[in-house]
């Protein structure tokens, strides 16, 4: 009550934001939380409050039970989670539904996803309701899912990288923990001598999310628009940076070659093959199904910087609560994505019984964060370096073909690290097929 | 080629393998290459038995081919019958579902086909064959996305009938069943019973039908399990996971996104159980193969 | 109650001189037809068609910015032109022939083999060895990457170790070379079952008076398999050659399979990955279209050819 009187009373959309943090902040009663985001942005979609039956399809682990939450309270307004299974597939059956009218009104996509989504016009616009909860989020998160002053999702989880590291190993080993990239390489030419069947890390060619987020914290940019053309700038100072420096570990040997996420990778986890990962948020969560065995030797560590003292991260993955564009109730849609994202009781579902790492600001502090992940149990502080890394992590506009980008990336840096070549030459070819295909689907490609 | 009622095979067999003559013996060569092959097939489906015995902490960490005797194997499958509230169970139902329904109405419709390309002269007969040749030189991965937008229109994707309906054409079936109905029904016995005037929808029942049945169980068998595994097609088709079967299930179990641990165990312990019924239904249907329907007894 | 009408009503025409066909014998053969042809037309030759049609059009984009407007246009040839340029594209098709020479053979005379010494007389262990190899066919695709994973990768292979064990060097089944024995052995693995299945499906057809003279004279096991039962079964060995040709022109499973495990395989290290790649993974389903209608027309003309020359051998007595 004393939330929309407020609302009612103050008018410029800064306030409005504040007014929402202090809302979402203030109680944890339903129906603090719930008014909060039934400020004037949603009613520009309809009525948020009317009677609707949602579809959501998502991947998170578990979340019907966090969305059992919201059944419980909005009778009227229920909303049913088909399970997915996440991947590239995904957006194109998403793509498809559409094409056919069958798109679900709620969706989780991945933050890469989002613009390919948006540029077939699959999720809807939501500036005007996402303004009342922008205050939730770092400047960081929120860049996830706007573009050119628009936003097209609300933020769910983030990943902000971190550096995994066999504590146990460096220990016995006599290693140091490397602050820099720099001392990165020189601690793999180290681990190969001292222990030549182990190595640092790998390289895996598997992944475009991995390297997208080292060149983001490079401080790459690889899509751009001004609003009538795109830009594309893959093969920029920073990516070239990050490509030749892994190519120079990766062809001398010093790093290993292999695919993540496979039989082999999964034992050189557990046994202590690979005695660091370059990961995200998340990693402790993956490393429980891959090397349960390893429980209490990992810990964790700022992600090494370019430059002494930096300290800037990038973005692994994570994903948003987008709405479609053939949502009839996007009001009441709109609603629930930012009950589901921001609201503490949602939020705290989500860290609890799906394991997520939330984007919302409060999410991060939440006292569901107190203790480190179950892999970790040493690491006390695990959440804290989260959420440092969270806030300045840095990220890049997505392009509206970043489908192809990925994989391209796959094909082009096997064949570097199969030919032993300069892993620039894959980022060159990165950017010569997205430069194409975005001019062969129409869009204005700015040439530089 | 006639059968006339001179004998099963097994008289036959029974007569003639006795007095044993030197080298014919047990034969030793083939049998020694039907072990060989035998173990070739069986060392990776040993690898699915061994590794549904392990825990997740074994799985990776553990030789191969060892199997676990530290009750991993139950813990596995009380932990994937219990996921998600018996989400399995209702995988497993989906399957049978579309596995049963489809293959039998699957075989009716390739037996019918088949026996008319095999039996009858008609106009069109070889355009037709070549027509149904055709059918399976695009891929499902190119008519999928076609075959949702198709279904779409009519408002039944994502129901029972966008996975149960297209599985009933079977291209390679109504060839096999071309192939055993040119094989085993005799066309002597159709012109006889022409002759004395049955209809041909008659004659297809008592003098078509008896002789194929050792094929349409092979065709049965095989489309079976074709649709038990099958993946592309119920996974464009269905959005809502109590509809999966069991492949499609146990591949969202696997792909779970990053944020909770992979569930190796329960994948490969589903996968094992998910083999079981087709065993059982080989096991089954096996005796087929030994029943020689014009005399009535079994075959050796 | 209609057959015993029927009945009469037949044997009152059979009076008639028999020139003139019965209706119900000539629309039979069309009227056993029908489901097979309705389920056809809905299910195989609509979709193709729209595919077809799909393989003419692209989309493209109008308007700027993020949110663009997309619209279908009609571009003639071009996807079929792009597809036909594409150096990736006649590589993979390199690819698959080397592919295909290592599987078809070795497939079907596996399974030729397995299913006559099945059907010999006095072989021990017949119903484990049926077993046995029909079991690969069983095991679902879902499980095949780790599987495979785990057969081959350096660090967990059981063969890899067994090598080991006896003194010699382990194989390698990942370098670009040996990768198509790798990809191929799984297709072998996988299919010697089936096939073994139609064939022995096929033995077990032939009435047994054929071999009994021919014991009689003394014949082996090995005279008789390859002097009578192997020309008996060749309407069958034809038809399961002609679709495994086609499975080898379709080839994506196996390299799928193994594609996220090495770096040997790229996304369109075979015709078919390539066209999964457009569908399903960069969203271009025109090109895809176009790519599977060209495939489609290759393998048309290869099987019909083959079919052709062996025709008069699968169906001979029906010309």
């Amino acid at each position: 009550m004393r939330c929309t009187s407020m609302l009612k009373a103050l008018s410029a959309s800064m306030v409005l934001a504040m007014a929402a943090a202090a809302c979402s902040s203030g109680g944890g009663t339903p129906d603090s939380g719930d008014e909060g985001g039934t400020g004037g942005g949603l009613r520009s979609y309809g009525d948020p409050n009317a009677p609707a039956e949602l579809e959501f399809w998502a991947w998170a682990t578990n979340i019907e039970q966090v969305v059992d939450i919201w059944n419980r309270q909005h009778p009227d307004q229920q909303v049913e989670v088909n399970s997915q299974a996440q991947g590239d597939e995904l957006v194109t059956r998403l793509l498809t539904a559409a094409k056919a009218g069958n798109a679900p009104c709620l969706m989780q996509t991945e933050y890469q996803a989002l613009p390919v989504l948006v540029s077939n016009g699959v999720a809807a616009d939501v500036t005007a309701a996402a303004e009342t909860v922008r205050g939730e989020f770092s400047d960081s998160a929120w860049g996830l899912t706007s573009f050119s002053d628009q936003t097209f999702a609300i933020p769910q989880d983030v990943a902000p990288m971190m550096l995994y590291y066999r504590e146990d190993l460096f220990e016995q080993m006599g290693l140091e923990v490397p602050q820099t990239w720099d001392e990165y390489a020189d601690l793999a030419a180290e681990v190969r001598r001292k222990a030549p069947d182990r190595f640092l890390t790998t390289f895996s060619s598997n992944d475009p999310g991995w390297f997208a987020g080292l060149s983001q914290q490079a401080g790459a940019n690889w899509w751009s628009t001004d609003g009538e053309q795109w830009s594309v700038d893959i093969d920029d100072e920073a990516t070239e940076q990050v490509a030749s420096y892994w190519g120079r570990l990766v062809n001398s040997g010093v790093v290993d070659g292999q695919p993540m996420y496979t039989p082999q990778w999964n034992r050189a986890m557990s046994d202590g093959t690979l005695l660091t990962w370059p990961s995200a948020v998340w990693g402790a969560a993956v490393l429980e199904g891959v090397a349960p065995t390893t429980k209490g030797k990992w810990a964790v560590a700022p992600l090494p910087g370019w430059t002494e003292g930096e300290d800037v991260s990038g973005y692994w993955g994570g994903s948003a609560t987008a709405v479609s564009e053939d949502c009839e109730d996007k009001a009441q849609a709109l609603k629930f994505a930012t009950w589901l994202n921001t609201s503490p009781e949602a939020v705290r579902g989500l860290i609890t019984t799906s394991g997520v790492y939330p984007a919302a600001t409060d999410g991060q502090t939440s006292t569901a964060l107190d203790s480190p992940p179950a892999m970790m149990p040493n690491q006390t502080g695990f959440y804290d370096l989260a959420s440092e890394a969270a806030r300045s992590a840095r990220t890049f506009t997505w392009g509206p073909n970043v489908n192809v980008t990925y994989s391209v990336y796959s094909d082009a840096f096997q064949q570097a690290i199969q030919g032993g070549a300069d892993f620039t030459s894959a980022v060159a070819a990165m950017q010569d097929r997205t430069v194409a295909d975005l001019e062969e689907q129409g869009f204005s490609v700015s040439q530089e | 080629m006639t059968t006339g009622s001179v004998g099963t095979r097994a008289d036959h067999d029974r007569r003639h393998s006795a007095p044993v003559k030197s080298g014919q013996a047990i034969p030793l060569v083939p049998t020694a290459i039907l072990l060989v092959g035998a173990v070739y097939c069986l060392i990776p489906v040993l690898w699915v038995v061994v590794a549904s015995t392990k825990g997740p902490d074994e799985l990776f960490t553990t030789f191969t081919l060892a199997p676990s005797f530290t009750g991993g194997f139950w813990d596995n499958i009380t932990d994937l019958l219990a996921y998600r509230d018996g989400k399995f169970w209702r995988w497993v139902a989906n399957t049978v579902l579309y596995a049963g329904v489809g293959t039998v109405l699957s075989v009716v419709i390739s037996a019918l086909a088949g026996y008319s390309l095999a039996k009858f002269r008609f106009r069109g007969r070889e355009m037709v064959f070549r027509l149904i040749l055709a059918g399976v030189l695009i891929p499902q991965i190119t008519l999928a996305i076609p075959q949702y937008l198709l279904l779409s229109k009519v408002d039944l994707v994502g129901t029972y009938w966008s996975v149960l309906l297209p599985s009933l054409i079977s291209p390679f079936g109504i060839y096999l069943c071309r192939i055993f109905a040119t094989a085993a029904i005799p066309d002597d016995m159709l012109a006889a019973g022409r002759v004395d005037g049955a209809g041909e929808y008659r004659l297809f029942w008592h003098v078509g039908l008896p002789p194929m049945l050792p094929g349409l169980v092979t065709v049965f068998l095989l489309q079976f399990i074709a649709i038990w595994n099958n993946f592309l097609l119920p996974f464009i088709m269905l959005s809502d996971d109590d509809y999966y079967p069991l492949t499609v299930g146990l591949y969202a179990l696997l792909n779970q996104g990053t944020s909770q641990p992979v569930l190796y165990t329960l994948v490969v312990a589903g996968s094992l159980l998910s083999i079981v019924p087709l065993i059982v239904l080989f096991l089954l249907l096996q005796r087929y193969w030994r029943l020689d329907v014009l005399s009535g007894g079994l075959k050796a | 109650m209609r057959t015993v009408q029927r009945d009469s009503a037949d044997r009152a025409q059979a009076a008639r001189p028999a020139r003139r066909r019965r209706p119900q014998a000539r629309t039979a053969p069309y009227v056993f037809l029908f489901p097979a042809a309705v389920f056809f037309v809905a299910f195989l030759l609509l979709p193709i068609l729209y595919a077809l049609w799909l393989s003419f059009r692209d989309e493209r984009v109008r308007g700027a910015g993020i949110v663009s407007v997309r619209e279908e246009v009609f571009v003639g040839l071009s996807n079929y032109a792009s597809s036909l340029s594409d150096s990736e594209l006649w590589a993979s098709l390199g690819r698959m022939l080397v592919y295909g020479v290592l599987v078809v053979p070795t497939m079907l005379g596996l399974a030729l083999l397995f299913a006559l010494i099945l059907d010999s007389p006095r072989v021990r262990m017949r119903s484990f060895g049926r077993l046995a190899i029909f079991l690969p066919y069983a095991v679902p695709g879902v499980i095949a990457t780790l599987l495979w994973g785990f057969m081959y990768l350096p660090n967990v292979s059981p063969i890899r170790a067994a090598v080991e064990q006896v003194g010699l060097p382990p194989p390698d089944f990942f370098t670009p070379t040996t990768v198509f024995f790798s990809v191929a052995n799984i297709a072998v693995w996988g299919g010697i079952g089936f096939n073994m299945i139609v064939l022995y499906t096929a033995l077990r057809a032939l009435p047994s008076e054929l071999y009994d003279s021919a014991r009689l004279d003394g014949c082996s096991e090995r005279q008789i398999a390859l002097r009578i039962k192997i020309p008996l079964l060749t309407p069958a060995l034809v038809m399961t050659g002609i679709f495994s040709l086609i499975a080898t022109l379709q080839v994506f499973n196996e390299p799928q399979t193994l594609s996220p495990l090495t770096n040997v395989i790229s996304s369109t290290w075979m015709p078919l990955m390539k066209v999964y790649n457009d569908a399903f993974v960069t969203n271009e389903i025109y090109s895809a279209a176009a790519t599977s209608v060209l495939l489609a027309v290759a393998s048309l003309a290869i099987s019909l050819g083959v079919l052709s020359f062996l025709q008069s051998r699968a169906f001979g007595e029906d010309r």
